[in-house]
This record gives structure tokens, C-alpha cells and sequence, in this order.
């Protein structure tokens, strides 16, 4: 199927707001002059300390998957050291910087690159120096020019001890997964594959591959220039630290936020979205209700148990505009998305969209329930079963749509709705403005 | 240790071979890709053997996870 338009399109432009950690000073600039000016020279750290650092902090992968970052780096660390048995050459590492947000709610990574650019490099070989890779890679969105040239200018004020390499990824959601930014790098086409092994273990040219979004990086810059007890200033004792999230609304330019753990989700929603769900962590998300996100503190346990994950920290707030009729244009969009290479993605995404279309219209063969029931099915039907998580995701936001809005899921099948459509009320007032 | 049979998806063109060789484990949904259901036993594991050699696109594979 032909490609359709995402519901909210790639953010050429980001609102980015003075932060506590990582976005603290914005008024000093991107620039590596000013970055030295407020941190220093990037110390050299050894593979041990750089460990204790971040085992310490308990910091984990912001690309959405919250993996502790210290068992990527022990099993980068381990499989540098352990030669593979009959392989000519070395083991050396790679460690690249994934700043390719391929979700178009989210922003928080081209905010970053736009304002702290330094701070992720640093983080980035700083970490290169201590595992002793060869070279670094930078991956960034194609579609997303103001973030490459800001890259592009950060690295050409840089001399690092190892080589820093710049790609783009193709414009499609699927182009940032982890192991299509591998075959990226591997000069193959920017589609995930299958893969047999962690990246850590075996990613790029079979290399020991340490691949975190630019975030993570960021905080690991931080922590190196700062130390551990800067990152423990904030957040909780249970869970310290800050976190960057997305702030999307329908026809607004996105705002980024830096808050600590434990902060009250709420009071990073403006008053307009008040009283309205909201889909959380983005396209692969979930919908959450307003007293769900009224009673939420910013904590990556708290809100899976509230069976709604930050993931890459996207708040995707429609405000009061239909729900259904917005995740209906989601899913197909990311059914659009699909790289067509895994044959239950190719085949299912669509047929999933297409049931939610017509629960959406109120036209479905069967009533509510029997559509209802076909969108659970599929859901089930196409996850785990594709090279990456793109059904998976795909089909937790249709789950969740069925799970949170039972009472709109009917209204819509008695061919009413309470709301107006999404996005119409703010195109038609011209918003675009923050 | 428990031994799964694991597709690669970009590679599985739904040929349907896994399913006749091993109708056990594996279903077939209904655009005709491989559903694969639980863990390879003992008993089965010279059929899992025969479906992972015979599928024409290499793309089925017995993992340890």
C-alpha cells in the first residue's frame, strides 16, 4: 500500500525548554566553545571507572526499551575481550550514537542535537576511549536537516582522539530500529534484518556494536563531566536522574522537557489538554486516561504499571479530539511504514488498519464486538513476528485503543462521535505556532 | 535447555514446507507464514531438523533461546 502521511508530521522545528541537567544553560549556545566554557576538557576515563559510573547512577537506554545501560557495556566489554574462535582480526568495538527518531511525536533527540550536541558527543567517546574502540558513528533522521547540519557543524569543531563518522537514515519509522542502523552503516539498504545476536555482541561487520539513542549518550557525557552524585541530585532515591519527554499536541510545534524522575506528569501538560487522554510513548504507545495521567509521576516502573510506558518519552496529547479517529490515521500511517520485507507485518499491518478503519467509521461487518474481536486477533496474530518490533508496537496501540476507549469503540459503532475529529479544529484555525 | 525453532522473517517467502515437514509446532496463518508454537522436545527435534534443512529460503533456524 501506497505510504500515507503521518497525523503529525516530522517536526522541523522543536520548543526546547531550560532543563536541571541535561538542558541546563541553553542561553550558552550549541557551541563546543561554550559546551568547554561550562564543563571543562572530557576527562579520560578508564573502562572500570566509566563502569562504576554508570552502573552507580542505574542509568538506563532512553531509545524507549529502558534496558540497564550497564549490561550493553559489560556485554560490549566482554565480547571486545573474548576473541571468536578460528576469526582473524580483532574484536575492536563500535560505538555509535543513534539520533535517528524515527517516531514523528518525538522530538527529544533533536533537541538535543540542536542544543547539546557536545554533551552526546562526549558521552560517546568517552565511552569509545574506555572500551578502546576504533571509531564512532552518528546516525541522523534524513528527514530532519536542521539536526544534521547541527551535527555536521558540532563534529567540525571537534578533534577527537577517534574518528567520528556522520550517516542519515532513510525518512521511514522503521530506519532507526537498531539493527537497521547497523545494516545502514554496513552500506546495505536502511531495513531491519533479522538478528541472531545482540548488537553488543555482534553487530556491525560482526563487531562488538555499543548502539544507544543520543540521549542515553548524553546522560553518559554528564556523568564523565559531572560525576555520579550531579545525576543522584535528581529524580529519587529509587529511581535518580532526569529524563527528556516529548511534548506533542496536533498542529503545535512539539515542546521538550527535562524533568527529574518522580516529577507529577501533569504539571508538564499544558492546561488546553487538561480533562482529555493522551497516547503515551508515541505511535507504539499507549492511551491513557486523564485520571490516569492527573495521578502519574514521571518514572519508568510507575507508568508500566499503569500499563502505560514513557517508552522514548512521547506525550501525544489530542486534547479533545476523537482518540479513535487518531490512532485509526496511526495505524495507518505505520501500516504504510512497514519495510514489506516480514511477511506477517506486510500482510497483517494492513488488514489491522483496515478493521480499525471500520470500527472507527461504524461500518463493521459483524458490529463492535466481531471487529473488535478481528483487531484483537490480528494484534496477536503479528506480534513477534517480524525482524523488529514494528508490529509489535503497532499492535500494542491498537490493544490499548480497544482496552481504554470501550465506551467510544460503541459510540462510534451506533455512528456517532463525542468529539471532532482530530487535527481538523487546529488546521482550521491556521495554529501552528507554540 | 530449551531449543526453539526461530524464522527470519525477511527471508521467509510462506513456501509452506515447515508446515508439512512439522505440523506439530508449526501453523500457517492466513497469508500462509509460519506460526510457530513452542518449544522443539526431543521427540521433535528430527522433524524440526528436516524442516529447517528443507526450507527453500534458509530462512527457519533451531536457537538454544
Amino acid at each position: 500500500m501506497s505510504a500515507l502521511a503521518s497525523p503529525v508530521p516530522v517536526p522541523q522545528e522543536v520548543a526546547v525548554h531550560e532543563g536541571p541537567a541535561l538542558l541546563a544553560g541553553l542561553t550558552d549556545g550549541p557551541s563546543l566553545a561554550a559546551h568547554r566554557g561550562r564543563y571543562g576538557a572530557l576527562p579520560e576515563v578508564g573502562l572500570a571507572a566509566l563502569r562504576e559510573l554508570i552502573r552507580a547512577s542505574g542509568l538506563r537506554g532512553r531509545g524507549g526499551a529502558a534496558f540497564p545501560f550497564v549490561r550493553k557495556l559489560d556485554t560490549a566489554a566482554g565480547s571486545t575481550a573474548s576473541r571468536a574462535p578460528g576469526r582473524r582480526g580483532g574484536r575492536e568495538a563500535v560505538v555509535v550514537v543513534n539520533l535517528s527518531e524515527g517516531e514523528p511525536g518525538s522530538a527529544k533527540d533533536s533537541a538535543l542535537a540542536l542544543t547539546r550536541p557536545h554533551l552526546v558527543l562526549d558521552g560517546a567517546v568517552a565511552t569509545a576511549c574506555a572500551l578502546r574502540a576504533r571509531e564512532v558513528h552518528v546516525v541522523v533522521a534524513g528527514d530532519r536537516p536542521a539536526v544534521r547540519e547541527s551535527v555536521v557543524r558540532a563534529l567540525d569543531e571537534r578533534d577527537d582522539a577517534v574518528p567520528i563518522r556522520q550517516h542519515a537514515t532513510e525518512p521511514r519509522f522503521v530506519g532507526g530500529q537498531a539493527r537497521a542502523v547497523v545494516e545502514l552503516l554496513a552500506g546495505r539498504p536502511n531495513l531491519p534484518v533479522t538478528s541472531w545476536a545482540p548488537e553488543a555482541v555482534a553487530g556491525l561487520a560482526g563487531r562488538p556494536t555499543l548502539l544507544s539513542n543520543a540521549e542515553t549518550w548524553a546522560h553518559v557525557g554528564l556523568l564523565v563531566l559531572r560525576g555520579g552524585a550531579a545525576y543522584r541530585h535528581h529524580g529519587t532515591d529509587r529511581e535518580p536522574g532526569t529524563t527528556l519527554l516529548t511534548l506533542t499536541r496536533p498542529g503545535f510545534v512539539p515542546h521538550v522537557h527535562e524533568v527529574g524522575y518522580g516529577t507529577r506528569l501533569r504539571d508538564l501538560l499544558p492546561p488546553g489538554v487538561h480533562g482529555h487522554p493522551a497516547l503515551v510513548g508515541g505511535f507504539h504507545g499507549s492511551w491513557a486516561t486523564w485520571p490516569t495521567l492527573r495521578a502519574a509521576r514521571v518514572s519508568v516502573p510507575g507508568m508500566s504499571a499503569l500499563g502505560a510506558p514513557l517508552g522514548a518519552g512521547v506525550l501525544l496529547a489530542p486534547g479533545g479530539s476523537c482518540p479513535l479517529t487518531l490512532t485509526s490515521r496511526v495505524v495507518d500511517y505505520l501500516a504504510g511504514q512497514s519495510a514489506g520485507r516480514c511477511g506477517p507485518c506486510h500482510n497483517g499491518l494492513p488488514a489491522l488498519a483496515s478493521v480499525v478503519r471500520e470500527l472507527v467509521h461504524g461500518d463493521a461487518d459483524g458490529g463492535v464486538s466481531g471487529a473488535a474481536g478481528r483487531a484483537g486477533r490480528l494484534a496477536a496474530l503479528v506480534t513477534g513476528r517480524g525482524a523488529c518490533a514494528h508490529p509489535d508496537g503497532t499492535a500494542r496501540l491498537v490493544r490499548s485503543v480497544l482496552a481504554v476507549f470501550p465506551d467510544e469503540v460503541a459510540e462510534h459503532a451506533a455512528g456517532r462521535c463525542a468529539v471532532e475529529p482530530v487535527g481538523s479544529a487546529a488546521e482550521d484555525a491556521g495554529e501552528v505556532a507554540s | 535447555m530449551s531449543r526453539r525453532l526461530r524464522v527470519d522473517w525477511p527471508s521467509c517467502r510462506a513456501r509452506g514446507l515447515c508446515h508439512e515437514l512439522l505440523p506439530e509446532l508449526v501453523d500457517l496463518d492466513e497469508w500462509g507464514y509460519p506460526v510457530v508454537a513452542g518449544e522443539v522436545t526431543d521427540a521433535l527435534l528430527a522433524d524440526a531438523r528436516a524442516a529447517v534443512r528443507a526450507c527453500p529460503r534458509l530462512a527457519l533456524r533451531l536457537t538454544d533461546r
